[in-house]
């Protein structure tokens, strides 16, 4: 067991070397899925919502509310579309006064670092040499190689 | 006719609605969809109506913490002032709003604009939901002169600090880390080491929400996680709902006999809220919460420390992880400087303690100057929003 998981480990070893470039890509992505709102594709994508809940219109017209027909959604999606990084940019543009968004994010730490195995999650003392990622155990090492190590592309 | 007032804090996650004079509605602000229900999305709280909720799909106002989608914030407005939800006559109403701190102009005219031009409001304050705590606080000890409000939301954390009410804009800071980014490292970790669950954001909010905590000696509790099942006192399971006979899951000890999936939760337990304390920990080069606070005062004059230390507030819902407070404590007590005392108030309720800040204010004498009239939009426009309000 043990001689076949070093020859392994070995194997691995003398591949390729993530460069610097992709380790940033691959840590940029990481950062982006921990933003994001699904993993999963809307379930019903091809069903057009808003149209379907008629139940909610109702409400709205019977609710306790004066006259002029409220906009569309719709309307407002149209009317208002800037993504967030056009609200930066244009926030750092036209509206450049500090202190301001970009500005009141807090800076780096002043304590260092602390690594925990990319496998288990406790401490880890070591690094993986192809791509970076920390393990603590012969047992993790070879569990990141079969699973990610290089066989993410980022 | 009297004008009544209707405070919404506009969370990216809930949004806590209801009339000052009542207790609020926690409405979470999206539009859901259900693998199970074809025919319908579910606006705020309709989700209760949901049986099924495996796989919900999320359709979100707010990106990175401000609005960005605003027919989904739009359909959830329409949906609070329904008779399904909070029905008010909103031309008779005043609206108290929370937005983020530096929250930016575009939306900002966006809101105004759709509560004039479209729910026809007969007036508008925009404020900050620190500002509403800090008013909380403030109105609790009427001897402080200054607080630090720590705001742990969905989205991110933000720490304000405040000088005899005043909101010190230099001394703001924004750790990019909240309750969101806490569950989706959850769902990885969890997908990764155990059971895929990247398309169960619903579920896994929940297992953080009942199983972890904030760890008081963080390398002490991973030597403890690391023993035996026998000898270790954190290592336990999740029982998984099903949606038949489980509608939320539960945390048990472990090798508890039930027929349901499990998720055995060991150092997840306290290693996803520690993000908020080291978020380095998951490569965002930010300072971490205690770190922040004595950054952010050190902006502030020196003759205020010791009031901003003795009154530091910890409100939103990730403040409610078990342990958070004495966490914090230990933290700002071991980076203040030592002559000061330093005291953290956790709310009872820190998720609607701004918002009963807001309900406070608008018993406040002071309340209508602080407003935008109708009428003074439908003069002055955007303007005079500018010009009156805080933010
Ligand atoms: N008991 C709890 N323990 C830990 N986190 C919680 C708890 N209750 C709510 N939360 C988390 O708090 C976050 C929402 O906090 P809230 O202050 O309401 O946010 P926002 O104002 O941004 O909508 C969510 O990520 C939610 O999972
Ligand atoms: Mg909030
Ligand atoms: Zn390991
Ligand atoms: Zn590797």
């Amino acid at each position: 067991m043990a001689v076949r998981e070093s020859g392994r480990v070995k194997d691995a070893m003398q591949k390729r070397i993530l460069d610097e470039d992709a380790r940033k890509r691959r840590q940029k992505k990481a950062l982006e899925a921990l933003e994001q709102d699904n993993f999963h594709e809307d379930p019903h994508a091809d069903l057009v919502m808003h149209k379907k809940a008629p139940k909610f219109q109702d409400d709205l017209k019977n609710a306790t509310r004066n006259k002029r027909k409220t906009r569309t959604a719709d309307y407002f999606k149209q009317r208002f579309r800037k993504n967030f990084a056009q609200l930066v940019e244009e926030d750092l543009n036209y509206n450049s006064t500090v202190p301001n968004y970009t500005t009141a994010q807090a800076p780096p730490s002043a304590f260092p670092d602390r690594h925990f195995c990319a496998v288990c999650g406790f401490p880890s003392p070591y690094t993986c040499i192809p791509c970076g990622a920390r393990y603590c155990s012969v047992k993790c090492l070879g569990s990141h190689l079969d699973t990610r190590c290089m066989k993410w592309t980022a | 006719m009297n004008t009544q007032v209707f405070v919404l804090d506009n969370g990216a996650y809930t949004a806590k609605a209801g009339l000052a004079t009542a207790t609020p509605t926690v409405v979470p602000n999206c539009i859901m969809k259900a693998k199970s229900e074809r025919r319908r999305p579910f606006i705020g709280n309709q989700i209760e109506e949901c049986r099924d909720l495996a796989a919900l799909y999320f359709m979100l106002p707010f990106q990175k913490g401000y609005i960005v989608n605003w027919d989904i914030q739009k359909t959830v407005w329409d949906y609070i002032f329904s008779k399904e939800c909070c029905p008010i006559n909103l031309s008779q109403t005043s609206i108290t709003i929370t937005e983020p701190p530096f929250n930016f102009s575009s939306i900002q005219e966006a809101m105004v604009e759709i509560f004039f031009e479209d729910f026809e409001v007969a007036s508008l304050l925009r404020i900050n939901p620190s500002t509403l705590s800090c008013y909380h606080y403030r109105h609790e000890n009427p001897t402080a002169k200054c607080c630090i409000v720590i705001d742990v939301g969905y989205s991110f954390t933000h720490i304000v600090p405040y000088v005899n009410d005043m909101k010190i804009k230099a001394g703001i800071r924004r750790i990019d880390v909240g309750g969101k980014l806490l569950t989706n490292h959850l769902k990885e970790i969890l997908s990764y080491r155990q059971l895929h669950v990247m398309d169960e954001t619903y579920v896994v909010n929940q297992v953080k929400e009942d199983s972890c905590y904030v760890s008081q000696d963080f390398y002490n509790d991973m030597e403890i996680a690391k023993k035996k099942i026998s000898e270790n006192s954190i290592v336990k399971d999740y029982v998984l709902p099903d949606f038949t006979n489980i509608r939320r899951g539960y945390l048990t000890d472990p090798g508890t006999d039930t027929d349901s999936q499990v998720l055995r939760m060991n150092n997840e337990r306290f290693s996803i809220p520690e993000i908020l304390f080291h978020p380095s920990d998951v490569g965002i080069k930010q300072m971490g919460i205690p770190e922040a606070v004595m950054d952010s005062i050190k902006v502030c004059e020196e003759e205020t420390w010791p009031h901003l230390l003795a009154n530091i507030v910890l409100t939103g819902g990730c403040a409610k992880f078990p342990g958070f407070r004495e966490r914090l404590l230990k933290d700002v007590r071991s980076l203040a400087p030592e002559e000061y005392k330093i005291n953290i108030h956790l709310p009872e309720n820190p998720i609607t303690y701004a918002w009963e800040g807001g309900s406070l204010l608008a018993n406040d004498s002071n309340y209508s100057s602080l407003v935008v009239k109708k009428e003074e939009y439908e003069e002055e426009g955007q303007a005079v929003c500018y010009d009156k309000f805080d933010t």
